[in-house]
C-alpha cells in the first residue's frame, strides 16, 4: 500500500465524565477513501474534529505523511493539509462564489505602488477554472446563497482542494443531497482517489459505504470495533460491528387500513388522503414538491387549507389549527423541531400545555408523570428530563419531537426525513414507533430521500414529480417490502 | 456522586448574580460603615424598588426575546397622565390612567414588533423619542402637580411605611411573587419562555407566537406605567423629563440577573438582584466618594464584565 497520508496512534479523548475516544488508531492512505461509522456517541465527531484540529487529543498522536504533528488548532490542521468539509458548509453565503473560492487568499493587484487592490479578474478566472475540473460552470460572480446545497458542497470541496490538500474529511456530506447528485459526489470523490488525495468519509448510510470505500473504520464506545477492506463487508457486517448485536430482523404487523383521518379537499395535483393504520410514503428529487404537501397538511401555507378531519370540513390556517385537529409534524431540521435550551420535559409538554393544567396553573405532577412514560416508551436516554435537549444525541432528540406529538395524543403524524443523520439503532427503533402508532389506528406520512426507508416502512409511496403525484406504488399482496426498483423508476422517469 | 457533583456545580454557576451582590455589599460594608446604617439601607430598597418594577417587565420581554428602549419614557408618560387625571378625578382614577397609558405603549410596541415584524431595538428607539414627545406635548413640558400638589393621600403613599417597610417597596415585592406565579406555573408563562429560547420551533408546537411577544411588550407597558405611578408618587409630581436613562440601567440589571439577550432564559427575582447590584454599586461608589464621572466609568465596565463573564460561562 502507498504512503500513509494521515494517521491517528493511540488518540484518547476524555470530555468531563465521559471517555469519547479510548485508544483509537486510524490511518488513510493516498488514494484511498476511507470510511469511518459509528453510532451517534461511538466517537466519530470527536476523531474528526481532532484530525480538524479543532479538539486536542488527551493522549496519543497524530502524524502527517509520516512525521509527527501538533494541530492545535484548525489552521494548523489545514496548513498540514487537512481539510474538514462539516455538514454545515462553512462559506459567506453573502459573497460571490469567486470571492469564497479565494477567500483566505485573495489574489492582490497593486495600485500606484502603495495600496493593494482585489484582482477581480483573475479571481473570477481562477474561479472558472477550479469549477470547470467538477463539470461545474456557475457565473463565478453569483452569490453563493443562491446556490442549492449540492453546489454549495462543489464550491466548498473545490475550496478545499485549493490548499495543499493531502487529507478531505467529509461529514456526513450526502445527508441532503438527492440520488443524482449523490452520483456526482461520488464521481467527484473517485477523480479525487485517483488523484491521489486521501478521502475520509463519515456516513450514517451504510449502503453508501459499501458501494464506496476502501477500507472501513467502525467505532463503538470510543474504541475500535472492526476495520475491513472492501468486499470483506455489506451493511449487515457494520451493523453488528457498530451495535455489538447482529442486526435486528423486524417482525411487522400490518393492518387493514381504516377510517379517513385527513384529506385535503383542494382540487390539487398534490391534495392527498390518508386513513387510519396506514404508512404512506413520499418520495421524490428535490423540488417534487414532498415537502409542500407536508406543509400544507400543517397548515404552513400562506392562504391555508381546508381539510377534511374525521366527518368534518376544518380549516388549517396555521400549526396551531392543525395540531387542534390532530395532526403533529415532525420538521427536516430538529432545531425546528425543539427548543434547544429548554429541558426534555418542557419540549415534550410544550404542545399539550393547553390541556395540562389546574386551575390555571400547569399540573406539574401530571406532566412529569407523562414525560416519564414517554421517555421510557420510546427509550430516550439518558433518562433525566431536566437535562437540556441540545445536550441529547440526534437520535434521542428526534425522539423527543415525538414524544411531543405522542403526549398531545395526535392521530396524524407528518415527517420530514425522520431519521436523517441518525444512527442505526435509533433509527430502527423510530421506525418501529412509527409502525406502532399506525397499527394502533394513526396515520402516518413521510417524506424521505431514502429509498431503503421508504420501501421497507411504508404500505404505499407516492411518487412527486412538479408538485404533482406521479405514481403511486402500492406494496403487494403478502410481500414485506416496496421493490427499490419500481419507486426509483417511478421518481426518475 | 458525579452527577450530583456537576449538578451542584451549575447551581453555583447560576448563582453568580447573588455572589456579586454579597461581595459587593460586603467590600463597601468594610470599606465604609456608613453602609450598613439603617438610614442607608432604606435608601437602597426605595431607590431600587422602582427600578425593579421595571426590570421585571423588560424580564419578560427579553425572555420572549425582545428588548424595550422604550420604558423610561413610558415612565414619564404614566407620572405625568396620572397626575393630570388625579387632579381631575381623583386618586383611583389617576393610577388607573397611568397604568393604562403604560399599557397603551406596550401595545403598540407589541404590534409592531411582533405583528409588523420591525427590529425591537428600532421599534422600541422609536417609541422612546415618540413618547417623550407626547409627554413634552401633553404637560407643555412644566412638572404636573397642580395649584395644592398632588392628593395629600397619593402623596403619603409614596412616602410612608407599612409595617416599617416603605409602601413603595411593597409593590415590587408583592408583583415579585404573583408575577414568578405566572411565569414559571402557568401555560403562558412557559409559552413565553418557550417562544424565546425558539421562535420557529414554538410556532411549530403550535404556541402563537406573534401574541405571545406582543404580550410581553403589553407586561413591560404595564409595568412601567406601575413605575411611572410610584415615582410620581415619591417625586409628589408628575416629571416630563422623568426616567431618562432608566431603560439603559433596567436592561443592564436583567442582563447582570443572567437573562439571555437571545431571549428564552432569565429569571425575575434575578433581575431584581440585577437591579440590587447597579444601585449598590452607585451608592457605594457615593460613599467612597468616587468622582461622578469616574462612577459612569465604572458602572459601565462592571456591565461589560458581567455579559463577558456569561459569554465564556456558556463557551466552557
Amino acid at each position: 500500500m502507498s504512503e500513509t497520508a494521515a494517521g491517528a496512534h493511540g488518540i484518547r479523548k476524555r470530555f468531563g465524565a465521559t471517555l469519547a475516544l479510548d485508544g483509537v488508531d486510524f490511518a488513510v492512505v493516498a488514494g484511498e477513501i476511507h470510511a469511518l461509522v459509528g453510532e451517534n456517541g461511538a466517537g466519530k465527531s470527536t476523531l474528526v474534529r481532532i484530525l480538524g484540529g479543532v479538539h486536542r487529543p488527551d493522549q496519543g498522536t497524530i502524524t502527517i505523511g509520516g512525521r509527527e504533528r501538533e494541530l492545535a488548532s484548525p489552521h494548523d490542521a489545514i496548513a498540514a493539509g487537512i481539510v474538514t468539509i462539516p455538514q454545515e458548509l462553512q462559506l459567506v453565503p453573502a459573497l460571490s462564489i469567486a470571492e469564497n473560492l479565494a477567500l483566505g487568499d485573495l489574489p492582490a493587484r497593486r495600485l500606484f505602488g502603495a495600496a493593494t487592490l482585489v484582482d477581480r479578474a483573475r479571481m473570477r478566472e481562477d474561479a472558472r477554472a477550479q469549477l470547470a475540473a467538477f463539470q461545474f460552470a456557475p457565473d463565478p460572480d453569483l452569490p453563493v446563497r443562491g446556490l442549492g446545497f449540492a453546489e454549495q458542497q462543489i464550491v466548498a470541496i473545490a475550496k478545499a482542494l485549493r490548499r495543499n490538500c493531502r487529507v478531505l474529511v467529509l461529514d456526513e456530506p450526502t445527508a441532503a443531497l438527492e440520488s443524482r447528485e449523490i452520483a456526482r459526489l461520488f464521481a467527484i470523490l473517485a477523480r479525487l482517489k485517483a488523484q491521489g488525495t486521501a478521502i475520509v468519509y463519515v456516513s450514517h448510510r451504510l449502503e453508501e459505504i459499501v458501494e464506496l470505500a476502501d477500507r472501513c473504520t467502525v467505532l463503538r464506545d470510543g474504541r475500535v470495533a472492526a476495520l475491513a477492506c472492501r468486499g470483506e463487508f455489506g451493511t449487515a457486517d457494520l451493523i453488528q460491528a457498530m451495535t455489538g448485536r447482529a442486526a435486528a430482523q423486524r417482525a411487522q404487523t400490518r393492518t387493514a387500513p381504516g377510517k379517513v383521518l385527513v384529506e385535503d379537499v383542494g382540487a390539487r395535483p398534490d391534495a392527498i388522503s390518508l386513513r387510519a393504520g396506514e404508512v404512506i410514503g413520499l418520495a421524490g428529487l428535490l423540488g417534487s414538491g414532498a415537502e409542500r404537501v407536508l406543509q400544507r397538511l400543517f397548515g404552513l401555507v400562506r392562504e391555508g387549507i381546508v381539510a377534511r378531519v374525521g366527518d368534518r370540513a376544518r380549516r388549517l390556517k396555521n400549526p396551531s389549527a392543525a395540531i387542534d385537529s390532530g395532526i403533529g409534524m415532525v420538521p427536516r431540521s430538529r432545531r425546528l423541531g425543539l427548543i434547544m435550551n429548554q429541558s426534555v420535559a418542557d419540549n415534550i409538554l410544550l404542545p399539550s400545555l393547553g390541556r395540562l393544567h389546574r386551575a390555571g396553573l400547569v399540573d406539574r405532577r401530571a406532566g412529569r408523570r407523562l414525560v416519564a412514560e414517554l421517555m421510557e416508551l420510546l427509550d430516550i436516554r439518558p433518562r433525566r428530563p431536566e437535562l437540556k435537549v441540545r445536550a441529547l444525541s440526534g437520535g434521542n432528540q428526534q425522539k423527543v419531537i415525538l414524544a411531543k406529538w405522542l403526549a398531545r395524543r395526535v392521530e396524524v403524524l407528518l415527517l420530514d426525513e425522520p431519521t436523517q443523520g441518525i444512527d442505526i439503532a435509533a433509527k430502527q427503533q423510530i421506525h418501529a414507533l412509527l409502525r406502532d402508532f399506525a397499527a394502533r389506528g394513526g396515520g402516518v406520512l413521510l417524506a424521505s430521500t431514502d429509498l431503503s426507508e421508504l420501501t421497507r416502512l411504508c404500505d404505499a409511496v407516492l411518487a412527486l414529480r412538479h408538485g404533482r403525484i406521479a405514481s403511486r406504488i402500492d406494496r403487494s399482496d403478502g410481500s414485506e417490502r416496496i421493490e427499490e426498483e419500481r419507486l426509483h423508476a417511478a421518481i426518475v422517469a | 456522586m458525579k452527577a450530583a457533583a456537576r449538578y451542584r456545580r451549575l447551581n453555583w454557576a447560576g448563582q453568580a448574580p447573588l455572589l456579586t451582590l454579597v461581595i459587593l455589599c460586603a467590600v463597601t460594608a468594610l470599606l465604609n460603615d456608613r453602609f450598613i446604617s439603617p438610614l442607608n439601607l432604606t435608601n437602597i430598597l426605595v431607590q431600587s424598588s422602582i427600578m425593579a418594577v421595571i426590570a421585571m417587565g423588560m424580564t419578560f420581554v427579553v425572555i420572549g426575546g425582545g428588548f424595550d428602549l422604550s420604558v423610561g419614557s413610558t415612565v414619564a408618560l404614566a407620572g405625568c397622565v396620572a397626575g393630570m387625571a388625579m387632579l381631575k378625578a381623583g386618586i383611583i382614577a389617576g393610577v388607573i390612567a397611568g397604568i393604562a397609558a403604560g399599557i397603551l405603549v406596550g401595545l403598540a410596541n407589541g404590534l409592531v414588533v411582533a405583528v409588523v415584524g420591525v427590529n425591537p431595538f428600532i421599534a422600541t428607539l422609536g417609541s422612546m423619542v415618540l413618547v417623550r414627545g407626547i409627554v413634552f406635548i401633553i404637560t407643555g413640558g412644566a412638572p404636573v402637580s397642580g395649584e395644592d400638589g398632588l392628593p395629600s393621600a397619593f402623596v403619603a403613599f409614596g412616602n410612608s411605611r407599612l409595617f416599617g417597610i416603605h409602601y413603595l417597596v411593597w409593590v415590587p415585592a408583592l408583583l415579585l411573587v404573583a408575577l414568578s406565579v405566572v411565569l414559571h406555573l402557568t401555560p403562558y408563562g412557559r409559552r413565553v419562555y418557550a417562544t424565546g429560547g425558539g421562535r420557529e420551533a414554538a410556532y411549530l408546537s403550535g404556541i402563537p407566537v406573534a401574541q405571545i411577544v406582543a404580550s410581553t411588550y403589553v407586561w413591560c407597558g404595564a409595568l412601567a406605567g406601575v413605575a411611572g405611578v410610584m415615582l410620581a408618587a415619591r417625586l409628589q409630581s408628575g416629571q416630563p423629563t422623568a426616567g431618562e436613562f432608566y431603560e439603559l440601567t433596567a436592561i443592564a440589571a436583567v442582563v447582570l440577573g443572567g437573562a439571555s439577550l437571545h431571549g428564552g432564559e432569565g429569571m425575575l427575582y434575578k433581575s431584581i438582584i440585577g437591579v440590587f447590584i447597579m444601585i449598590v454599586l452607585g451608592n457605594s461608589l457615593n460613599l467612597l466618594n468616587v468622582d461622578s464621572y469616574w462612577q459612569r466609568v465604572a458602572i459601565g465596565l462592571v456591565i461589560i464584565a458581567a455579559a463577558a463573564a456569561d459569554r465564556l460561562r456558556s463557551r466552557a
